[in-house]
């Protein structure tokens, strides 16, 4: 019952945290320039020289536009080649995550599986899973109800960045959040 | 023994495989009983140890045997429609792998004997006008023997002459080497378009090719079911990653599996009771059964890796698949039941995408190594890989034709993926698709009276 109501009308405490939590991952450098990314960048890979190019993720659904502020508020996870392990700054990552579900009770999020495009499609849908489920119970162990998190795959077919180099993979190697 | 094996039994990332070398299936010309017994002694034709600069394959010397295609005989009208008719046919002959096609002139006179040609046939060829459409005539003939050995009528409408020549040319091949060709096979693939993926299907050759689904959402991984008119396949159209049957008779698709998580990566046993696919609905991928009346379901997998990619043997007996278990994609094969489960790739730190040969003595699939995919052919016991793609971008997707005389794959080397056809020993590569992205290429079943699935038993 209070769910959809929370939906509609969030706290100004809510409102207020978000738009913190916002502002700050802007001024740590993400580029992307639309409402529904402040999706940061990955962490640097060895060889990346090139800027951040490619357009931003799909667009949210139309549903409650303040609750998709809270989750877009949601940092990605990143992965290495063919792993599903959570690195160092991928956990630092849902670390903030899990805070910021715990001080937003009952925001759900669909966690979402991508992989670079490497690969065929069938094992990249199940890598994608495995990321997705990694990043899904770290945020579970860390604290945050189960059900308000659910998790897809859409292995290497919604690349968050086209290209055919590591500076993109990287990027598209992730798990990512959207709101439910 | 299947989860203790150790990735360090492998040998490091620059593999060596064999090159591709002449092979038992090299010789495809070579099965033809009676006919062409003789020809490697009589002047095979070679079809030359050359690379193609374009495609970089390295053609290997297969052997092919001589086919002269004399100009079709056709009167008034019918004339139009009997050189359509007979570009057609020297294309199906090309692309069998079988023949090394020239042109020539109908006979004017009966041939005699000629002991010197043994091995090589003529095939002659008449268009006649047959009440609104018309009635191609062909005949093949041993130069050897100077005898008919195969002759058969085909009535076709005006816009179906490449439905009987496809008829034709795979009578034709069935008549000199005791196994039909595959023209008249249908293929499926995935096609980008825009956001969304589609299913596409096609004639053998890549020709007449349509949109099948439109999902306006992913729909991936086709596989034919053995009666050739259903296709399963995977599709996000609801949310989730389900798997469906595409009924190409009704032109709808149906719910199969539907499962939270994974519903991926079909493929139908034999006797087309079952589909092997991939679920995640205890937590990770696994490989199941599920009866074709979706009543069963029978898990077969039980590791906390990836499991995917099934593949029936054509005994319907074993199943080959792709699992991580070692750390890394590997081919591993089991019983249909699940049990034995053993790691049989020996060679690569990353193969995945298996198929079983039709005739069950090969195993075809992809490697990455040195950063690109290429497709790799071994014995089913997991002996003698021989790496046939080379130095053309990314060649991933393989599939075994119905006669196991080709492959199809899908291949970034012109840019955009798209699928290709060669022969197993690499040669000849062909490429069969243009335009947008497209790949998963799945080859159909040759056509069977029976169209309706197998009633459980």
């Amino acid at each position: 019952m209070g769910e959809p109501i929370m939906r509609r009308s969030p706290s100004i405490a809510t409102l207020a945290l978000a738009v913190v939590l916002a502002a700050t991952l802007v001024a740590v450098g993400c580029s992307s320039s639309k409402k529904v990314s402040t999706t940061p960048p990955p962490p640097p890979a060895p060889d990346q020289t090139e800027t951040q190019t490619s357009p931003p993720p799909p667009p949210p659904s139309s549903e409650g536009e303040a609750v998709e502020e809270k989750t877009s508020s949601l940092q990605d996870a990143f992965f290495d080649f063919d792993e599903a392990s959570l690195r160092a700054d991928a956990k630092t990552a849902l670390e903030n995550n899990a805070r910021f579900l715990e001080g937003h009770g009952v925001a759900k999020a669909v966690v979402e599986g991508h992989c670079d495009e490497r690969g065929s499609v069938e094992y990249n849908l199940a890598l994608g899973e495995r990321r997705a489920k990694a990043a899904k119970d770290f945020l579970v162990s860390y604290g945050i109800a189960a059900a308000r998190l659910t998790t897809i795959s859409y292995g290497k077919e919604r690349p968050f960045d086209s290209g055919h180099e590591e500076s993109s993979w990287s990027k598209n190697r992730r798990a990512h959040f959207v709101s439910k | 023994m299947d989860s203790n094996t150790s990735s360090s039994a492998r040998s490091n990332d620059t593999a060596r495989w064999n090159h591709a070398a002449r092979g038992p299936w090299d010789r495809a010309a070579s099965a033809i009983p009676g006919l062409l017994l003789t020809f490697a002694l009589l002047g095979p034709v070679q079809a030359g140890a050359q690379t193609d600069v374009r495609t970089g394959i390295h053609a290997s010397g297969t052997v092919k045997s001589p086919l002269l295609l004399a100009r079709f005989r056709a009167e008034g009208s019918a004339q139009g429609a009997a050189d359509e008719a007979r570009a057609i046919l020297r294309r199906d002959f090309e692309l069998s792998g079988v023949f090394a096609v020239a042109d020539g002139e109908p006979l004017r006179e009966k041939l005699t004997p000629d002991p010197g040609q043994s091995g090589s046939v003529r095939v002659e060829g008449a268009v006649e006008q047959a009440g609104a459409g018309f009635r191609f005539t062909g005949e093949v003939f041993d130069l050897g023997t100077a005898e008919s050995v195969f002759r058969r009528s085909y009535p076709f409408a005006q816009t179906e002459s490449r439905a009987a020549m496809h008829r034709f040319n795979d009578d034709v091949l069935e008549a000199l080497t005791g196994e039909r060709g595959i023209a008249e096979t249908r293929i499926a693939f995935v096609r980008q378009d825009g956001k969304f993926k589609e299913i596409w299907v096609a004639d053998y050759d890549g020709q007449n090719a349509r949109q099948l689904t439109h999902d306006r959402s992913l729909a991936l991984s086709p596989a034919w079911a053995p009666w050739g008119s259903e296709i399963a396949f995977t599709t996000f159209k609801r949310g989730n990653p389900d798997l469906y049957l595409f009924d190409q008779v009704r032109g709808a698709s149906y719910p199969f599996s539907t499962r939270p998580g994974l519903n991926t990566s079909p493929c139908y046993s034999p006797d087309g009771k079952w589909i092997a696919c991939t679920l995640s609905r205890d937590g990770n991928a696994e490989i199941y059964l599920i009866s074709r009346d979706a009543q069963t379901a029978r898990r077969l997998t039980r590791n906390e890796r990836i499991d995917s990619s099934p593949s029936f043997s054509p005994t319907g007996r074993e199943i080959v698949f792709t699992s991580d278990r070692s750390g890394s994609p590997q081919i591993y094969v089991m019983d249909a039941e699940g049990a034995n489960q053993r790691l049989l790739t020996l060679e690569g730190k990353y193969n995945d995408s298996p198929q079983w040969s039709p005739k069950g003595d090969k195993i075809v699939y992809a490697s990455r190594h040195d950063a690109v995919f290429d497709v790799i052919v071994m014995d089913s016991n997991g002996q003698n890989s021989v790496q046939i793609t080379y130095d053309a971008g990314h060649n991933e997707n393989p599939r075994w034709s119905a006669d196991g005389r080709k492959i199809y794959f899908s291949s970034s080397r012109l840019g955009k993926r798209q699928i290709f056809m060669m022969n197993p020993d690499g040669s000849d590569v062909v490429q069969l698709t243009q335009g947008e992205d497209t790949f998963n290429p799945a080859i159909g079943p040759r056509p069977r009276r029976q169209t309706t699935p197998p009633t459980s038993g």
